[in-house]
């Protein structure tokens, strides 16, 4: 009963309470009066917010006028967990842009909390608004609260309805009072600009009736010819000056288009454009000749403007013509002038420039374009860079830069690049032109061909360079002494050759101290000679350096005549020391020559003088043995020992013939001169080297003729050459194995009873190059050779009055032949 | 004489091929002195042609000869199979021969001239080697 009682007396509370709510939310229209939109929206939340115990309430109005929508939120300060962005969040997931279609009831979870949120539409069709209530009732929303929010939606409608009504109310009154303050101030405006235009209009009248006075005596007075013409371009009035000039009535002058008044070469063009500006209204503005009162063509400019009223309707012309005869004369002489000066640019023969004082290039003349073959655009500016050659470009460009800050550009020298390509020397001039202040205003340069002089200049200096070099090489030097003051020019490789030092004078005393003591008269004598008028100097002296080595040195030197006729003498000093040791190294090597050749081929004979030698002692010793072998037998072959004991005799004497032979060849004896049959001095120099032949498989061929006269010489020297001869020819076949190793020696009686022996080889023969050389002192195509047999041997029999020569085979190998004078008066008596 | 001498073998024959004629001429009858039987042949070719390769017991033979050289025919006789015990003799006093052909077998070298002593000496070294 109590509890019934209680919830009694509770439901009547909460109705109280929703009685005074309702009253309240009734009375908030009247409260709103004159309120803003948003004013309205706030207090209607802040109303159900505490009213409803909610956790937050949210609005969103529409503007009718489509403005912005007027949102606002409002949470409760108890409800601490809720953060306005994530309710905005929520909301926007809910809901979408169209609250219309947002449901009615939501739960959602904010933070920890569970929220129930409600939203109750404003208008018919909630197009008005929207308003959401939220809280974490669980029984929200109650029965009580559901009816609030929606009265306090019908509330809100009709409040904002007035409010917007007020607005626009307001808007409309002040927008005509705007109006008519400003139409207000038009008209003041207008009426002012009428006043002022009266004054002025005045004003104008009383201008224009003294500007006409004016006017008429400007027209009088102007040096210039003036008239007037109709629309139609008839000439109508004229100043007195215009009759006066031409010296024609104005009746005349309005035919001027059919007169001589203006030149008849003009009158074409004056027509033309005079008719153009009538047809069309447009101003004329043209130079043309007119025909002065005597005769006298001067230059005028004419000029006409046409009148216009004020429906711009052409009223008439007025023309004046100026007198430019002066100008126009100056013009043309500047014209022909500027013509020739450009001519003058473009023709000289060098390439010629301006630049700004930047250095930026304006101008450059035809030759230039033409040689460069750049066209006028891209050689401005810095284009003309591309005509250098790359090498030269870099310090052209650094002197030029140098230039532009000092105001002066030393000569370069460059070398441009022709239209075709080849490159050519020029020298770069430029001349800054300054104003009065001293400021420069203008470069003009040149560039001039150079590029023969550049050639020569080089030929000159690679000719001098050669001259020093070959001074060098040929290690001579050139002097000059002047005889009346023993003055003594040395050049470069003389103080060098003398060991001189360059900073004193050079001296007759100081060549002297130089002098090997040994020639020190030859010296004197030399200078005696100069000094007594001996024109042609040519002698050798020696040096004795500083440190003891010894210079030979050839002067060539001739007498001759300075400008002023004062003798001196000139010559070159040339050092031959290396020549004359090499020579005398050469003499001494010639002088040990004959020694070397005797040791040398008595070195290759010994072997097979020694095989020669004991053939026969082994014979006379096997012999020997065998004879006393059997004297001592029982009974003792007395026969036989005697025939053992003569073939003993004979190898002895054979082998006393070897050693005379021998003896011969080791003597002293320069030579010996005796009737040699050549035959038998070449069977016994066979015989010395069969063996040896024989080994290297050598077939002999041997053929003696008959008839040979007996020569008068050296019979050892001769068998020498035979000798070697042999030697050759077998050497010459020892590499030969594809032919017969076929050497033929054979001796023949030539003309004029001249004996001739030959050797014939199938030998490798003879390089037809080395013909020459064939018989020089070391020359030798063999390994271990010296080079020295055939030149001995040529030697020899040379000393016999007799020739040694060589010839190639027809076939394979070489034939050397020697021949050589009989004997005088001697018979022949080879046999 | 005859007695201070070992005794021989008459019936041995000994070869000598040299082109030498005074050889050919002295060292036969040297050799018959010794009791031995000898031939003599002028060049190595000829030696080759004989009929007496086969019952050579001994050969002297000279080093340098036209033609097929004394070690040339020394290897022949090698490559035929025909082990007949040599004595080279030179009248070339070249040291580089004697090793060269000892080397290949042959019982002595000697240089010419050479004693009756010194060929005996070898014969006997080249029979006995026999």
């Amino acid at each position: 009963m109590d509890v019934r009682q209680e919830d009694t007396s509770g439901e009547i509370k909460h109705l109280k309470r929703c009685l005074n709510d309702l009253v309240s939310l009734l009375a908030l229209p009247a409260m709103w009066s004159g309120s803003q939109p948003s004013q309205i929206v706030h207090t209607l939340l802040d109303a159900l917010l505490g009213m409803l115990c909610l956790d937050l309430v949210y609005a969103r109005f529409e503007d009718p006028a489509g403005g912005e929508p007027i949102k606002v939120l409002k949470i409760a300060p108890s409800a601490t967990w809720i953060l306005p962005d994530e309710i905005h969040k929520t909301l926007n997931q809910w809901s979408g842009d169209d609250p219309q279609k947002w449901p009615s009831l939501l739960r959602a979870s904010i933070g920890d909390e569970d929220i129930s949120m409600v939203s109750q539409r404003c208008g018919l069709h909630g197009e008005i608004g929207v308003i959401v209530a939220g809280s974490d009732r669980a029984d929200f929303p109650g029965q009580t609260e559901t009816l609030l929010l929606s009265v306090a939606a019908n509330e809100a409608v009709i409040g904002l309805h007035e409010a917007r009504l007020l607005l626009e109310q307001k808007r409309v009154a002040s927008e005509l009072d705007r109006r008519v303050a400003q139409r207000t101030a038009e008209l003041a405006a207008i009426n002012d600009e009428l006043r002022k235009e009266i004054a002025e209009r005045h004003r104008a009248e009383e201008a224009l009736l003294e500007s006409e006075l004016n006017s008429r005596l400007i027209l009088h007075s102007i040096p210039g010819l003036v008239c007037t013409m109709s629309p139609a371009g008839e000439v109508d009035r004229f100043n007195p000056q215009i009759l006066e000039y031409f010296g024609k009535t104005s009746t005349e002058l309005k035919g001027w288009a059919i007169s001589d008044a203006v030149h008849p070469d003009d009158l074409p063009r004056v027509v033309a454009a005079f008719t153009h500006s009538i047809t069309t209204g447009t101003p004329y503005d043209i130079e043309h000749r007119c025909r002065r009162a005597d005769g006298v063509y001067r230059w005028f400019q004419a000029r006409a403007l046409p009148v216009r009223d004020t429906a711009d309707r052409i009223t008439g012309w007025y023309v004046l013509l100026t007198d430019i005869d002066d100008r126009k004369r100056a013009e043309d002489a500047i014209r022909a002038s500027e013509c020739d000066l450009s001519s003058i640019i473009n023709t000289i023969p060098m390439l010629a420039w301006s630049a700004r004082p930047d250095g930026f290039c304006d101008f450059l003349n035809q030759r230039w374009l033409d040689f460069t073959g750049l066209s006028a655009e891209q050689a401005r500016g810095s284009g003309w860079g591309a005509a250098i050659h790359p090498d030269d470009a870099k310090s052209l460009l650094d002197s030029w830069q140098m230039a532009l800050v000092t105001g002066q550009l030393a000569d370069v020298e460059v070398r441009m690049r022709r239209f075709d390509g080849e490159y050519r020397w020029f020298l770069l001039r430029a001349s800054p032109l300054r104003d009065e202040l001293g400021k420069i205003v203008k470069w003009y340069g040149t560039n001039t061909d150079i590029d023969d002089r550049k050639r020569a200049e080089e030929e000159l200096q690679r000719s001098e360079a050669f001259l020093a070099e070959g001074e060098r090489l040929s290690v001579g030097g050139s002097f000059l002494w002047r005889l009346e003051t023993d003055e003594i020019t040395f050049s470069e490789q003389l103080y060098r050759t003398f060991e001189f030092d360059r900073d004193s004078p050079v001296t007759l005393e100081r060549i002297g101290s130089r002098v090997h003591s040994e020639d020190i008269p030859l010296l004197t004598d030399t200078i005696e000679a100069a000094r007594s008028g001996n024109t042609v100097l040519n002698y050798e002296i020696r040096l004795r350096m500083p440190n003891g080595s010894v210079k030979y040195l050839r002067t060539i030197a001739h007498g001759t005549r300075d400008r002023d006729g004062r003798p001196e003498i000139i010559g070159v000093i040339q050092d031959v020391t290396e020549r004359r040791l090499a020579e005398e190294a050469l003499s001494q090597a010639r002088s040990d020559l004959a020694h070397v050749t005797r040791v040398t081929s008595l070195g290759v004979l010994t072997a097979s003088i020694a095989h020669e030698v004991n053939q026969p002692l082994s014979g006379i010793i096997t012999n020997a043995g065998t004879c006393l072998r059997m004297l001592a037998a029982d009974p003792p072959n007395i026969e036989g020992a005697r025939e053992t004991a003569k073939r003993t005799i004979r190898d002895g004497n054979r082998a006393s013939e070897l050693v005379t032979r021998l003896r011969a060849l080791f003597s002293k004896k320069e030579s010996t001169t005796e009737p040699v049959d050549l035959n038998e001095a070449t069977q016994e120099v066979i015989a010395l080297s069969l063996s040896e032949l024989r080994r290297n498989r050598v077939i002999l061929r041997p053929e003696f003729a008959d008839d040979l006269p007996v020569v008068t010489g050296d019979r050892v020297q001769l068998q020498q050459v035979i000798l070697n001869l042999l030697k050759n020819a077998s050497d010459a076949m020892s590499a030969v194995n594809d032919r017969p190793r076929q050497l033929q020696i054979r001796t023949e009686r030539g003309t004029d009873n001249q004996v001739r022996l030959i050797v014939q080889d199938a030998g490798v023969g003879l390089d037809p190059q080395a013909m020459d050389r064939l018989f020089q002192a070391f020359y030798t195509t063999k390994n271990d050779g010296m080079g020295i047999g055939l030149s001995v041997s040529r030697s020899i029999i040379e000393r016999h009055h007799g020739r040694l020569w060589a010839e190639p085979n027809d076939g394979p190998g070489a034939t050397f032949s020697f021949s050589i004078p009989p004997r005088q008066g001697g018979a022949s008596d080879a046999g | 004489m005859r007695d201070e001498e070992p005794r021989m073998i008459p019936s041995s024959l000994v070869s000598v091929v040299d082109d030498d004629e005074s050889v050919r001429e002295s060292l036969p009858d040297l050799l018959r002195e010794f009791g031995f039987t000898a031939r003599s042949f002028s060049s190595a070719e000829e030696f080759l042609a004989s009929e007496y390769v086969g019952q050579t017991n001994c050969l002297i033979l000279d080093v340098g000869m036209p033609g097929m050289s004394g070690p040339e025919l020394q290897r022949e006789l090698k490559l035929r199979g025909q082990h007949i015990p040599i004595v080279f003799i030179t009248a070339n006093r070249d040291e580089a021969v004697r090793p060269r052909v000892l080397a290949q077998g042959a019982v002595a070298c000697l240089f010419k001239p050479f004693s009756d002593t010194a060929l005996l000496e070898a014969l006997n070294t080249a029979l006995q080697v026999n």
